[in-house]
């Protein structure tokens, strides 16, 4: 839950970068880390395991000034990707406000993304939340690869619905639009504290002001023979 | 919900005054109020060059960790963590409102005496926190004149 502290002038917003295992959430941060001037980032902070696979939570706070009279403060969180970390996740999860959701480009992690989604909504319910109160965006991540699947094939899997979330292709690795799917994310929690909102944000889906308001909550398809993929 | 949505200029002072005089009174080096969401309310004392956005995170995480671990020995919650160092030692005590007191403290103190006037303390932050969230049911949301949107990129 969005925090406003009104004596030192700061908003404190959580943003959780959901996804399966191995889909990028920890390389979204990292290059964030990389490419964020100094003096707006803390220190990255990542509780992993020996082999470098998130055990509770990565984090990374980031200081802007994009609302006149108040610095805001966006505190990055990714969650554990593996299967049997679902408790942490939900605990990641607790007073968020928004989410990057990351989709594994590759073929053959389509149905552990479908399944990643499905978890995220389940969580969100433990949380007595939902994807129809909590605005998020879509990050297609390994766009680099030889066997991605196709953007239109996800944008039908993860955002058919009629109020589509903005959607990012991304090679976190390299820093390709990592970037922009946090702005685009900050941009919809923010615009909320705005007389005149308007999420100006470039996606795949169309940036109107349809894009601010949070779509509607439904399970993404995967069509049949490429579900147990 | 977690914690509460915002603090007025007065709230903070109270609180940070009610900060103050427990560590006057325990000789602890530093305390500080989180939610358990991470985020930081108010804070008193001195940490040094810590980052306290990760301090806060992190001590959410940990009570947070132990918050399950209580529901599976048939524990509500615990109402209290005591991370133990050579030299440093943190306490964290929890408040209503999905809200924690967190307390580090050193060798010129010990742990009776924090967890002594922790426990004092706590009920009146619990008390401050219910005027902020009856203040927050009451509240206008927060909308500001300016048009951050025609700026350059949120996070650039």
């Amino acid at each position: 839950m969005a925090f406003i502290n009104y004596s030192s002038r700061e908003i404190q917003l959580k943003i959780v970068y959901y996804g399966a295992a191995l889909c990028g959430k920890t390389t979204n941060l990292v290059t964030l880390h990389k490419q964020i001037t100094h003096a707006q980032k803390g220190e990255l902070v990542s509780l992993a395991t020996d082999a470098d696979r998130t055990l509770f939570f990565d984090f990374l706070s980031l200081n802007t000034k994009t609302l006149p009279g108040f610095t805001t403060r966006f505190q990055l969180y990714t969650v554990p990707g593996q299967a049997i970390y679902n408790t942490t996740r939900q605990l990641v999860l607790k007073g968020v406000d928004g989410i990057v959701f990351v989709v594994d480009s590759h073929w053959e992690k389509m149905a552990d993304n479908v399944e990643s989604f499905a978890n995220l909504q389940e969580n969100l319910i433990e949380n007595h939340l939902s994807l129809v109160q909590i605005p998020y965006v879509l990050q297609y991540n390994k766009r680099d690869i030889p066997n991605a699947a196709p953007v239109n094939y996800l944008e039908f899997t993860f955002n058919n619905r009629a109020n589509r979330a903005l959607a990012f292709e991304a090679v976190a690795a390299t820093g390709s639009g990592v970037l922009e799917t946090l702005n685009a994310a900050a941009r919809l929690l923010l615009a909320k504290y705005s007389k005149t909102p308007n999420a100006n944000v470039t996606g795949m889906s169309q940036p109107n002001l349809s894009a601010a308001v949070p779509p509607s909550e439904e399970s993404p398809r995967v069509p049949a023979g490429n579900a147990a993929a | 919900m977690t914690g509460i949505g915002m603090l007025t200029a007065e709230d903070q002072m109270a609180i940070e005054q009610r900060l103050t005089d427990f560590l006057a009174k325990s000789e602890a080096q530093w305390s500080a109020l989180v939610d358990k969401g991470g985020n930081l309310f108010a804070q008193s004392g001195n940490t040094g060059n810590l980052d306290l956005s990760i301090l806060s995170a992190l001590a959410a995480g940990s009570f947070a960790a132990t918050h399950e671990l209580a529901k599976r020995l048939g524990e509500s919650e615990f109402s209290a963590l005591y991370h133990e160092g050579l030299g440093q030692h943190i306490l964290m005590s929890a408040l209503h409102h999905e809200c924690l007191l967190v307390t580090i403290f050193g060798e010129r103190t010990n742990i009776g005496l924090v967890r002594f006037y922790a426990q004092q303390v706590t009920t009146g932050l619990n008390d401050q926190l219910q005027q902020a969230r009856e203040k927050e049911a009451t509240a206008a949301p927060l909308l500001l004149d300016g048009d951050f949107m025609n700026e350059r990129a949120a996070i650039s």
